[in-house]
């Protein structure tokens, strides 16, 4: 058994439509990987593919992680095996606080048994204790500079772009999975929100964790450094290197990947894949 | 020991009168029931055509089950201080007996609501239990009054009242709970008065936890005096059909009332309620919450009217209705009224929604983790969220939920 997710000739539709057409790509654990391509390229249909969105459909092809089949199981399942997918357009849940919201996930995750020490005789288990929990958010919080009081807001709720997603860094660090994919991590941040989201990623980071970072733009890799980048097109992966391969791309564009490997040029910018779920 | 005086469907002034006599009352009483069986007997109940009855049909209500004339005791659990401080807490009967003057000074006094004025005076005639509470004036009543009643029976017809008066400048916390036997299909006609005179405060909490088969067919009367504040929170759980009628007089200058409402309902559960908001001074405010959480092939019916008087000044007012429908075959009609006859309002608005869980949240809680039901639970207890941050008592707070775990699942790790 190998610590790797491997990807291999993964063929997805949505609808009618096909978006991923063959890709293969393998991540282990302890390397960053970036995945770019361009609007429509299919980043998020592999983002929603690999955690198991229900309208993608996947026609031919395998995911496996650490040998085991990824596809046959449900998100819920993925998750437990240590897979987080941070999203790009995280859902609100009204009511349900952050701190709740955490607790409930860590607990979904990590089943922790009761804790002898604390002399616990209830036959009810109920997950972690509330104040080892409160200790453990609270350092993850300040390892990602986060106002206390984020904990006590509704999920997502009213949340500005950045907010939201530091708050999936939150999760990713509460969690701590072994497997991370982060889908556009960088959309829709200023400048500062970028460099804070990235020192929440960088913080997060750890040898046992794989990274998976999706995204089109070049920019987010100047703080998150990443050991291998791929170009995705067409729902292919067309092109693979090392970090120099991202500054090409800033540089040259996508047609320049399409010239290189045969492929007609774009439209500049490609009509966006139709976004499968309504986003808050 | 049971002594039979009739059914709902043999109910006559004689069976009446037959209540008095196994109650052994005193003239007061049996005249007042005998007034009200007048006015009940003169008020044909619903046919049906009315607009807040076309969506419950009446004719399987259970008419055949025995009045219930030895009801068990409420049983009354009184904060510490409260009755040295002259605070009346005591099943209805009892009350009758120990407080004579007190009960006849308040009972029976306020007419019901115009829809549901027949089964408000059958209650008024015919009841055979109850809740009093009687808060004297400038008291506070520190903590929560907490009366239970809990049946045994599930094939008889029950109509007790609930009294609150609180008195000028008092303010009082009443949590009011029935429950009773799943599988008979009993008739349960509880009504409840609240009256909270000038500056007055009063937190009424309802928890309806009847048997699965049992038809609850209630009314409520709040009446807010000047300057006072009422909440309500009524939490539906049990029944196989509630038909809740819940009328707000809000006649007392710069009074507040706040009318929450927690549905959670499955299987074949049909819960309809009409509220009447009617703003009938200046600087009133009146806003309602009613949430529903649907499983199965439950249905809601929510018929809200709320009425800006002629000539108000300044009142505000807010009528929401939201409803969750957790299965493709439960369904939600939700209906708000306004009847606005003011020009000079500080507001006055309505939402209605019913609606599935959206599936992107779904998912988002799965990719978390949660498996598909423990995703569902924490939304749909997120949905609720909206009314359990409004009530600030501890104990109903952990009442209410608990009794609603039995639909939506329980709530435990949710901080």
């Amino acid at each position: 058994m190998t610590d790797e997710l491997v990807i291999s000739g993964l063929e997805v539709s949505i609808g009618a439509n096909k978006i991923l057409k063959g890709l293969d790509l393998t991540v282990r654990q302890g390397e960053i990987h970036a995945l770019m391509g361009p609007n429509g390229s299919g980043k998020t249909s592999l983002a929603y593919t690999l955690m198991g969105h229900p309208d993608y459909i996947v026609d031919a092809g395998s995911v496996t992680w650490r040998g085991q089949d990824l596809l046959a199981l449900p998100p819920d399942k993925r998750a437990k095996l240590g897979i987080f997918l941070a999203f790009q357009y995280p859902s609100a849940i009204p009511g349900v606080t952050v701190a709740s919201f955490l607790r409930n996930i860590y607990n979904a995750i990590h089943h922790p048994k009761p804790d002898d020490e604390t002399g616990e005789t209830s036959i009810k288990y109920t997950g972690i204790p509330l104040a080892k929990f409160r200790k453990l958010m609270e350092e993850k919080m300040a390892l990602l500079k986060m106002d206390p009081s984020f904990a006590t807001r509704y999920v997502n709720e009213g949340f500005s772009g950045g907010e939201k997603k530091r708050l999936e860094m939150l999760q990713m660090a509460i969690v701590a999975p072994q497997m991370a994919v982060l889908d556009e991590t960088d959309s829709g941040l200023d400048i500062d929100a970028l460099k804070n989201v990235a020192d929440g990623i960088n913080a997060t980071l750890s040898p046992e964790m794989g990274v998976l970072m999706i995204t089109h733009y070049q920019r987010m890799l100047n703080y998150v450094k990443p050991q291998f980048v791929h170009v995705l097109l067409d729902g292919r992966v067309v092109m693979s290197g090392g970090e120099e391969l991202s500054h090409q791309l800033e540089a040259n564009g996508y047609d320049w990947v399409r010239q290189q490997v045969g492929l007609p040029a774009g439209t500049g910018d490609e009509a966006s894949a139709p976004e499968p779920v309504s986003s808050h | 020991m049971t002594t039979s005086v009739a059914t709902a469907q043999t109910l006559d002034a004689e069976a009446i009168s037959r209540i008095s006599d196994h109650l052994d009352e005193a003239d007061w009483l049996r005249s007042l029931r005998g007034e009200w069986w007048a006015r009940a007997s003169a008020t044909p109940p619903p046919t049906g055509d009315e607009e807040e009855w076309r969506r419950t049909d009446l004719a399987p209500l259970p008419r055949q089950g025995e009045l219930l004339v030895d009801a068990p005791e409420v049983a009354i659990s009184l904060p510490g201080g409260a009755a040295e401080a002259g605070v009346v807490v005591s099943d209805l009967r009892a009350a009758v007996r120990d407080h004579p003057d007190l009960v006849q000074r308040w009972l029976g006094r306020s007419q019901g609501q115009a829809s549901h004025a027949h089964f408000w005076a059958l209650a008024q005639a015919g009841w055979t239990g109850g809740l009093f509470v009687h808060v004297p004036r400038g008291v506070a009543v520190d903590g929560t009054i907490v009366a239970r009643t809990v049946l045994d029976r599930n094939d008889v017809t029950y109509l007790p009242i609930t009294l609150v008066v609180a008195e000028e400048g008092s303010s009082v916390t009443v949590l009011d709970e029935v429950v009773s036997p799943d599988g008979g299909a009993a008739w349960y006609g509880g009504i409840v008065e609240i009256r909270a005179e000038q500056a007055a405060h009063v937190r009424y909490a309802n928890l309806q936890q009847l048997g699965d088969a049992a038809w609850n067919i209630g009314a409520q009367r709040v009446v807010v005096g000047q300057d006072a504040t009422v909440t309500t929170l009524n939490a539906e759980v049990g029944s196989r059909v509630t038909k809740l009628g819940l009328d707000v007089d809000m006649s007392g200058k710069g009074g507040t009332s706040r009318l929450l409402g927690m549905l959670a309902a499955g299987d074949d559960q049909h819960i309809d309620i009409n509220a009447h908001q009617g703003l009938a001074a200046d600087h009133t405010t009146s806003d309602l919450l009613y949430l529903s959480a649907l499983y199965d092939r439950a249905r809601a019916a929510f018929y809200g009217v709320t009425t800006v008087e002629v000539g108000t000044k300044q009142t505000a007012s807010y009528q929401e209705c939201r409803n969750l429908l957790l299965s493709p075959k439960a369904g939600a009609e939700p209906i708000p009224v306004l009847e606005i006859m003011a020009n000079d309002i500080l507001r006055c608005g309505h939402g209605a929604t019913a609606g599935a869980i959206d599936p992107a949240q779904l998912f988002y809680a799965q990719s978390r983790g949660l498996d598909p039901d423990a995703a569902e639970r924490m939304i749909v207890r997120g949905f609720f969220e909206q009314v359990v941050a409004q009530i600030g008592d501890v104990a109903i707070r952990e009442r209410v939920l608990a009794a609603l775990a039995r639909r939506i699942g329980s709530t435990e790790g949710m901080a």
